[in-house]
């Protein structure tokens, strides 16, 4: 199935994109998406903390992703 | 009032639509953009929002603040796109029946939103530009 993925702040540096679409298997989780993507980015996957959020909201790593879903990527935040 | 944008931020008319007759104090805090960083002198500052995702939270933090503390009204307003030194990039106003918990409330939403809320600043120096490295979670 494809996905829709979002980056941002300097992973949308690292990634050269605003957003992307990817073909993933049925049943992907949260922690897989992040695999696959960190697989994809040397940059993301040298990065401590790497946090994904699913529709707006921090799931649980165990979350499995629909094709409708918005993923998005991103570095800890440091928003104030 | 939770507002997400990038035009400066009206103070005086977010403090009169948190004040009312019930409340004996408004606590603010107003952030800014600082000309120095980690030694480096700062000349502007961008700023990026995952904005649906920023509104859900802040929206979330406001009603955790009003339910802990039980203060009366709570408004957050934080800026994107490119800012000056100087410059205003969120503003809190607590309003509350005495001022205890409009402190703890206010402190409460500005860690918070640093910990939770999509946004990233990133600073523009003289010797290049910098993502502003946000806390790491447990």
């Amino acid at each position: 199935m494809e996905i829709n993925i979002r980056y941002f702040g300097q992973f949308r540096e690292f990634t050269g994109k605003r957003e992307e679409t990817l073909e993933v298997g049925q049943g992907i989780t949260v922690e897989e998406i992040r695999e696959h993507v960190r697989g994809i980015y040397p940059k993301i996957a040298a990065k401590e903390e790497v946090l994904v959020a699913v529709n707006g909201n921090f799931g649980p790593l165990d979350q499995v992703i629909e094709e409708s879903d918005e993923v998005a990527f991103f570095p800890p935040v440091s928003g104030g | 009032m939770i507002k997400i944008q990038g035009k400066d931020i009206d103070i005086e008319g977010i403090l009169d639509s948190v004040k009312s007759p019930a409340s004996g104090g408004v606590v603010t805090f107003l952030g800014t953009v600082r000309d120095n960083a980690k030694g480096r002198s700062v000349a502007k500052m961008s700023i990026e929002v995952y904005e649906a995702m920023a509104v859900t939270e802040l929206e979330a933090i406001r009603s955790e603040a009003l339910e802990k503390f039980g203060v009366h009204e709570v408004a957050v307003v934080h800026r994107y796109g490119e800012l000056e030194v100087g410059d205003n990039i969120v503003f809190i106003a607590v309003a509350a029946g005495h001022r205890e918990e409009a402190f703890k409330a206010c402190k409460y939403v500005i860690d918070e939103l640093k910990q939770r809320v999509p946004i990233w600043k990133k600073e523009m120096t003289p010797e290049g530009e910098f993502w502003v490295e946000g806390e790491k979670h447990e």
